[in-house]
């Protein structure tokens, strides 16, 4: 026993890697349908949308860039089909600079699907310098922040835009972020001092830290990596790539448990070897 | 299908597959795509940033406002920014590096100002605020709502999280020895910990495997007839090139 422990501690460890990119490709070729149950925090962010209005004010900020594209575009594409489903008026924009160009395509891409119109239906901002201090600059005059949206159109005068002044006029809003410039920065210079409820979607690095702020009701849903698209792609009953991936995401991750279920027993077999042989 | 869209793709699957071709070994295709991406990044960045802030946030406004009204001082208030942004750039040259201080004091000073309240506030106040609920069952629901795990401000989950609180606070106060009851305290500190970083850990694992599982998506879609089977041929191509490098690098080594 001890001779198999110690060479498998051993082992090649790209044997594990192609183990692994076996787990990933065998479900996306061949996928087996798991269940998809839904989370409270997710369900929080469809029902509060499904609440709102025809015409009311949703904001959302796509605070990534293209290398967080396989976990927050599936929230993004599912946000805005079912936003654009209940008629809302959009209002789209980034604080991650390399995003911008992917953000514009993805709100293209989903318009186009829902025979929605830039300018009447939806606007994407762009992306503006400042961080923190572009919200507060939103929260005083959306007008000043953005002059003009991403297209060079100018915002004064928009149809999607009336009624709207700064972020005290947003019915919701929802920041997909991949890092600090986006959830948190949204609830401490935006929502803290504009009174607007907001939601957060999230890789899944970044969500353990995010709970804190839903548990205190900082923001009110949370949808969190490629589960959380994969829940909220079942909510509104479009299925995309989130829910594709997710039987690759079970699949891997059953991979990597047995993984480290093993290795510890290995190690449980071999303690003390060390020491004894020093 | 459009050129471009082809090109992309198979842009695309090759330098994914030159990136992945690391976890075999340290390569000169990978070197490419590495330095391919970092070159990119930062020339894709540049651009960007010329267009949305030089061209579109300073130049345009203020061309603009010069030719509408050039005798009103309010025309160039674009011009201090820009100024303040041109001195951190003194930081390049010794002898006049001190100007640079100016525009960094009103960089620190106005962040300083702008964060302290809404950080204290969001990070510090609310967070006691949700950490002092009430223990007593209150509302409806009685004791099994007090004993209720899934609900978040739930009688259990409250206590759960003032031990969790205090006991982690307590690991990290070092001017008390950590003995006798203290010992339990900090230990139960260390718990916490351990199921955060776990949790953490576990969400960090589903991160990662959520990237792997959009490249390989992406794959399979380039290997298609109508993208040229662009997948296919390039992994061909990577593993040739691969082994061709490997028996290379062994001849020398045989050689050396």
């Amino acid at each position: 026993m001890k001779d198999f422990a110690r060479r498998m501690v051993g082992i090649d460890r790209r044997l594990i890697f192609l183990l692994v990119a076996v787990a990933v490709l065998f479900p996306l070729l061949r996928p087996f349908g798991l269940p998809i149950k839904i989370s409270p925090e997710v369900n929080a962010v469809y029902d509060y949308i499904e609440a709102l209005p025809e015409r009311s004010v949703f904001l959302i900020s796509f605070d990534f860039d293209p290398s967080s594209k396989p976990e927050l575009e599936p929230q993004g594409i599912a946000l805005l089909r079912h936003a654009f489903r209940k008629n809302l008026r959009i209002i789209g924009m980034t604080h991650w600079l390399t995003g911008t160009g992917l953000a514009d395509s993805v709100f293209s891409k989903v318009a186009a699907e829902m025979g929605k119109e830039r300018g009447k239906d939806y606007v994407f901002l762009g992306w503006s310098p400042g961080g923190g201090a572009l919200i507060i600059s939103l929260g005083q005059d959306l007008y000043k922040a953005f002059p003009s949206d991403y297209q060079k159109n100018p915002t004064h005068g928009m149809p999607v835009l009336e009624g709207v002044r700064n972020l005290r006029d947003v019915n919701y809003m929802v920041s997909l972020a991949a890092g600090g410039a986006g959830i948190e920065m949204w609830y401490v210079f935006g929502k803290d001092k504009y009174r607007f409820e907001m939601a957060g979607g999230s890789t899944g690095v970044i969500a353990p830290g995010l709970y804190p702020f839903l548990r205190s009701g900082q923001i009110n849903g949370l949808i969190g990596g490629l589960q959380g698209a994969a829940e909220y792609e079942t909510l509104i009953g479009q299925r995309g790539t989130a829910t594709a991936g997710m039987d690759a995401q079970s699949a891997t991750h059953f991979v990597i448990i047995v993984l480290v279920i093993l290795c510890n027993v290995f190690y449980f077999v071999l303690r003390g070897e060390k020491g004894r042989s020093a | 299908m459009a050129t471009e869209t082809v090109l992309g793709a198979w842009v695309a699957a090759g330098l994914t597959l030159f990136i992945y071709s690391f976890l075999y070994k340290d390569n000169p295709l990978f070197k490419l795509g590495e330095h391919l991406y970092v070159g990119i990044s930062v020339g894709y960045s540049v651009v960007l940033a010329w267009h949305e802030v030089f061209v579109k946030q300073f130049w345009t406004p203020l061309s603009k406002s010069v030719v509408e009204a050039p005798a009103d001082p309010a025309s160039y208030v674009l011009l201090i920014p820009a100024v303040l942004g041109l001195l951190m750039l003194t930081r390049f040259v010794p002898q006049i590096a001190w100007l640079s201080r100016l525009s960094f004091a009103f960089v620190v000073g106005f962040g300083s100002g702008v964060a302290i309240p809404r950080t204290v506030s969001s990070y510090i106040l609310k967070q006691i605020e949700d950490t002092v609920n009430s223990l007593v069952p209150t509302g409806d629901g009685g004791f099994s709502a007090f004993m209720n795990f899934a609900l978040p401000q739930s009688g259990v989950n409250t206590i759960i999280l003032l031990i969790g609180v205090v006991s982690v606070l307590f690991y990290f106060f070092f001017s008390v020895e950590h003995t006798g009851p203290g010992m339990v305290t900090a230990r139960t500190g260390i718990y916490f910990l351990m199921i955060a970083f776990g949790a953490a850990f576990g969400y960090t694992v589903m991160s990662r495997m959520s990237l792997l599982i959009g490249r390989f998506r992406d794959l399979i879609t380039f290997s298609g007839a109508e993208y040229g089977y662009a997948t296919l041929v390039l992994l061909f191509v990577t593993v040739l090139s691969l082994a061709g490098w490997e028996v290379g690098a062994r001849r020398k080594g045989g050689e050396g």
